[in-house]
């Protein structure tokens, strides 16, 4: 039994558990409105060869340009990418939890 | 009497409100009370017109059935004063609580200094296992802030030295919340005055009767009597009879010396455990009455003087901690509330005196104990002598139950005692020999009724460590060796547990931890994934020199390249560095969290200390 000391000391004796599905929505959010403002700003910064290294994304993501239909391709991919990156991240922190709960 | 009526020994906060509490339920009680006049230590006496307390009554209670009580006995009655005190200490009047520049400007920047390095020292030379009211103080002060500000006027009002005071008596008025009591109240706010206002707005002010708290009691016994219930005056009990673990009834004496006997079905007791335990009859064994003779009590006087001038100063009460007067509190009682006097153009001050029985000052003459008010009134600068138009003097035995280090023992062993009784319940200040409040007395006053009606709650919990706990709602089986309480008997009540349910579930939720292993694991999986299937891709779409760009990964885990192999030592390290990292985040997290319910816990706890000699 847990001692009075350590239950006073306690805030929350809950383990969180995540919603898979609205971290895969924040984090979908957040990978393709970046992957969008990180292209349209060297767009509009523009220059002889605008955004040679990001331009290397399109390794990954056919159909993936620095350019303003770029942005927009890059936003899917990153809306996709972000949201099964963490929908996976809070898949198996609640498999984890739940396994180590037993 | 009916044999399903309850005798009620005692017409204070504590007795009256365990009779109104069951009038309200429809059972019926006789109280009885010995001097002529209702509200115990509460009372409010009036002298020529002049209304003064036994000490001065705020009206705040962190319980929230009191706060609705007091509402619904005496309506819309309360005034909202401001609070305003001072100590005045060497010749300088410091404000308390006190206000760093302040204290600065009265005490000197040499003294100011060494209370510093004092109080450090205090923080680095912790005294461990405390055990006096001195070593309590010190360690959160420093011994030099407590030598000017705590010793003498502690000692005046308890006549014990401090290192002789146990220390559970600073740590019983200093509530030591837990976090998640600390946090519930920082996020939804600690609801203590009647009208729902913080701690941090009671202050500044304080909700106060028009005519003194006496009126709160004068209106509670109207109320009983309308209930079908009596007060009787001019009662001392002499004997409570009792055979085979249940009291009969109640043996006294009338105010015209005639013999009273009292029968009940339940008997609930205020009188001052010492007291008690001398009466029954047949006497307890002898380790009993040898517990209730070590119980010591402080008793209390006040000289109440008329000034013939409209203001002698602004505050509601000084604290007097100066040695070379006797006097440890001086009360103004208009500045309570302006109905407290009947000649605006002048003004009533109350001089306490805290003494012991036995003292010779006690047996005094009212002239020569208002010569001395007078004298050291003007001594410490308040008062020209020849303003005093009028005094009186009032004495209160048994004002205060003393913690000295045998009491808790003592109380134990009458405690054991008493509980064989099935129908005898012992409640307030004095029948539990626990400084309590007001709010306290009156909750053990509801507690009792309810036990009577059928109820489980446990008077003995009232103000204690483990109310605090029973607020958390938890399931303590062992919590008490008495009864513990499991369920609520008035509306408000159950109201109250509902809203802090739903409180603490939000708190838990928001507070809940995120596993660190958990999210190390997942975020590991997700990033060595990551890093292998974008070494894949770039090798299925084949080419002289895939991924020159990922390759530079390998600047950071030792042995990457766009290969198979490397590939493979991608998922393994990258899994290991976004493990390390997604632990690290809720590692993190959680901390921020713990340290924000830590400062909210502390900041608590010093707005708590901040008024100590207010619970004095």
């Amino acid at each position: 039994m847990e001692s009075r000391a350590s239950q006073q000391d306690e805030v929350s004796r809950t383990i969180a558990r995540v919603k898979a599905d609205a971290l895969a929505l924040v984090c979908g959010l957040i990978g393709g409105l970046s992957l969008f403002v990180m292209t349209a700003w060297l767009v509009l910064k523009g220059g002889p060869q605008p955004g040679q290294h990001l331009q290397l994304l399109s390794n990954f993501f056919v159909g993936y340009s620095v350019t303003w239909t770029g942005a927009f391709v890059g936003l899917l991919y990153g809306v996709f990418t972000g949201g099964a990156a963490g929908w996976l991240v809070g898949r198996m922190y609640n498999a984890v939890v739940d396994a180590r709960k037993k | 009497m009916s044999r399903e009526s309850s005798v009620i020994v005692g017409a204070g906060p504590a007795g009256l409100t365990a009779a109104y509490e069951l009038g309200k339920r429809g059972m019926t009680s006789t109280v009885l009370e010995a001097s002529d006049q209702v509200g115990g230590i509460s009372k409010t006496v009036n002298y020529r017109g002049y209304r003064f307390d036994i000490g001065g009554h705020r009206f705040f209670s962190k319980v929230p059935l009191i706060n609705e009580l007091w509402h619904e006995i005496l309506g819309e009655e309360f005034l909202l004063r401001p609070r305003i005190s001072r100590i005045y200490y060497n010749q300088h009047f410091f404000d308390y609580p006190l206000k760093p520049m302040n204290a600065l400007a009265g005490l000197g920047p040499l003294e100011s200094f060494l209370i510093g390095l004092s109080y450090i020292k205090a923080k680095f030379f912790h005294i461990h296992d405390e055990k006096t009211f001195e070593q309590w103080v010190s360690n959160r002060f420093g011994y030099r802030l407590y030598s000017i500000f705590f010793k003498t006027y502690t000692e005046k009002v308890w006549g014990i030295p401090c290192h002789e005071i146990s220390a559970d008596w600073a740590a019983q008025r200093i509530k030591n919340l837990s976090l998640k009591q600390a946090v519930r109240n920082a996020v939804f706010g600690a609801r203590q005055g009647m009208d729902g206002s913080t701690l941090t707005s009671l202050i500044e002010q304080f909700h106060y009767p028009r005519f003194g708290p006496g009126l709160m009691w004068e209106r509670c016994r109207d109320l009983i009597q309308r209930q079908g219930s009596q007060t009787i005056h001019g009662v001392k009990v002499e004997r409570v009879r009792h055979r085979q673990g249940l009291v009969d009834c109640v043996q006294g004496r009338g105010a015209a010396g005639e013999s009273l006997e009292y029968d009940g079905g339940h008997f609930v007791s205020t009188m001052p455990l010492r007291d008690l335990v001398q009466v029954l009859d047949p006497l307890p064994p002898d380790d009993v009455l040898k517990a209730a003779q070590a119980l010591r009590y402080r008793d209390y006087l006040t000289v109440v003087l008329v000034i013939d001038r409209e203001s002698v100063f602004p505050d509601n009460w000084l604290y007097v901690h100066s040695p070379e007067v006797k006097l440890g509190r001086i009360q103004n009682y208009k500045n309570w509330s302006p109905y407290m006097v009947p000649d605006p153009s002048r003004t009533s001050l109350g001089l306490e005196y805290f003494l012991w029985d036995t003292d010779e000052m006690w047996t005094w003459s009212d002239e020569r104990l208002i010569e001395l008010g007078i004298r050291e009134c003007a001594q410490i600068g308040l008062i020209d002598p020849r303003d005093v138009k009028d005094g009186t003097v009032v004495r209160m035995e048994k004002a205060y139950p003393v913690y000295d280090q045998v009491y808790q023992e003592s109380v134990d062993r009458i405690r054991r005692y008493l509980e064989t009784f099935s129908n005898l319940q012992t409640i307030g200040r004095n029948g539990l020999h626990r400084y309590n409040n007001q709010d306290h007395s009156m909750l053990t006053g509801v507690y009792a009724a309810g036990n009577i009606l059928g109820d489980k709650r446990d008077v003995w919990s009232v103000n204690t460590e483990k109310e605090y706990h029973e607020e958390e709602r938890a399931t303590q089986p062992n919590a008490g060796d008495r009864l513990v309480p499991t369920c609520v008997a008035v509306s408000v009540d159950m109201a109250d547990a509902a809203v802090e349910e739903a409180e603490n579930a939000v708190i838990e939720g928001a507070f809940a931890r995120i596993d660190p292993l958990a999210l190390g694991v997942a975020v590991g999986a997700v990033s060595g994934a990551g890093i292998f299937a974008a070494s894949a891709v770039l090798l299925l779409s084949g080419g002289p020199a895939p991924g020159p760009t990922l390759s530079l990964l390998g600047n950071y885990l030792f042995g990457f390249d766009v290969t198979w192999p490397g590939a493979v030592i991608g998922l393994f390290e990258g899994g290991l560095v976004g493990g390390a990292v997604g632990a690290l985040a809720a590692g993190l997290r959680n901390w921020t969290l713990r340290l924000y319910a830590k400062i909210v816990q502390w900041r608590e706890g010093r707005d708590d200390r901040r008024h100590l000699l207010d619970k004095m």
